[in-house]
């Protein structure tokens, strides 16, 4: 099968943009790589060869003795899963042969991220930091009050995210905002133990899915990003202590209780 | 029956997180409910693990490789990738707690001075979060080390 110059951009383009959207979506840099390589072969190069960071993809697909290399800056863009999934299935289609280039490409361009809405992901957060409340053992009045710090910090992080404010900033306010509110529960003495409530509702803030795709990352050999992602999880966990503990200074709360 | 009642409650309380944070993630709809089924699988499991004896860190790990594997099934059978599933479900076992208080640990260290006491509880607090967080990580990529070797799932 011949592949004339033209016809291999275009195959390095539409493969370049799946991996654009899935790093940029929050896939681990194992996914990308099998899956724009699976497209790109696919489409009918021989092989491709990629070089995914952080922040940007470096793309060789190889035909015969011809080379096209290109790169994209992948901005971060918030973790959604169902842009994963949909280039994913655009993928697997691809491979039965139920779509040819052009319907890839097309698709690709179409997709858009679904956001669920805003509410109700803030009311299920509340609902989520006070069941890690009842983890940790608290009555009914830290629940009430966990519900509602974690209610209010959701909120505010998705007000200060809709604004591209930078993701440091957003943790350390929103940990800033969770922790004065549970902290009324303290002063009010809100329940038999309502230090709980400081401790849970600050939970919506720990960047579960960079620390899990860090160490996915290094166990699979993308060891340079999965340190990126390492740094920039910590970094973020220790932007929330200190929302954390500028709040708890400021309303003059012990902190003997957590440490 | 006094252990089962405990069981079931945690399996009640591990689902929401779960799908709290899957709608942060933004899984797709018809995939929300396997996120809440793998959430309370696993958090259930690891709290009955922690009943007979083992250590936060064993059962965390036994836990989510069998949220690993499951989630090979799942994601075969739907054809959508793994983390779509598994990632969710293990939320509610993340040590979030121990890392804050870690890192506060470390402030208050910078602010009040050393002590062997105060270093005493970070350490603890900061081993136990890399070692729970780690065999999480590992258990979920067990089935794609053991299994595929670099192969695709789906």
């Amino acid at each position: 099968m011949g592949l004339s110059h033209k016809k291999q951009i275009k195959l390095t383009r539409i493969t370049i943009k799946a991996g654009q959207i899935l790093l940029q979506h929050g896939a681990e840099s194992q996914l990308v790589e099998q899956t724009t390589q699976r497209i790109g072969i696919a489409l009918g190069a021989s092989s491709i060869e990629l070089s995914v960071s952080l922040d940007a993809i470096v793309l060789t697909s190889i035909f015969g003795s011809d080379c096209v290399t290109t790169t994209r800056r992948c901005y971060d863009r918030g973790i959604n899963m169902q842009m994963v999934c949909d280039v994913q299935r655009i993928c697997v289609m691809l491979e039965k042969k139920l779509l040819d280039t052009d319907q890839v490409s097309d698709r690709l361009n179409r997709l858009e991220p679904y956001y669920y809405n805003r509410y109700l992901v803030a009311l299920m957060i509340g609902l989520s930091c006070s069941s890690f409340s009842h983890f940790f053992g608290g009555d009914w009045p830290v629940y009430i009050t966990s519900f509602f710090a974690s209610c209010s910090a959701m909120i505010l992080r998705q007000e200060l995210a809709a604004r591209q404010h930078n993701p440091f900033v957003i943790f350390a306010l929103s940990a800033f905002l969770a922790t004065s509110i549970a902290s009324l529960g303290v002063i009010y003495d809100f329940g038999e133990k309502p230090q709980i409530a400081i401790a849970a509702s600050v939970l919506l803030l720990v960047p579960g899915f960079p620390f899990i795709n860090a160490i996915s990352d290094v166990l699979k050999g993308h060891i340079s990003t999965g340190i990126a992602r390492w740094v920039f999880a910590t970094l973020l966990t220790i932007s929330v202590s200190f929302g954390i503990i500028t709040s708890l200074a400021l309303i003059n709360v012990s902190l003997g209780w957590i440490i | 029956m006094h252990l089962f009642t405990l069981f079931l409650i945690d399996a009640w309380f591990a689902w929401i997180p779960a799908v709290g944070f899957a709608m942060v993630f933004n899984v797709p709809r018809n995939m929300l409910i396997y996120c809440a089924l793998g959430g309370s699988f696993a958090h259930s499991l690891r709290f009955l693990l922690m009943t007979m004896g083992i250590p936060i860190e064993g059962a965390t790990f036994i836990a989510s490789g069998a949220m690993g594997f499951l989630g090979v099934y799942w994601s075969r059978k739907h054809l959508v990738p793994r983390p779509v599933f598994t990632v969710a479900a293990v939320i509610p076992m993340i040590p979030g707690s121990l890392a804050f208080s870690t890192i506060l640990g470390l402030m208050e260290l910078n602010s009040s001075g050393y002590s062997v006491k105060l270093m005493a509880i970070i350490t603890e607090n900061g081993l136990s979060t890399l070692f729970t967080l780690s065999a999480l990580s590992f258990g979920l990529a067990l089935p794609s080390i053991l299994i595929y070797r670099g192969r695709p799932i789906v």
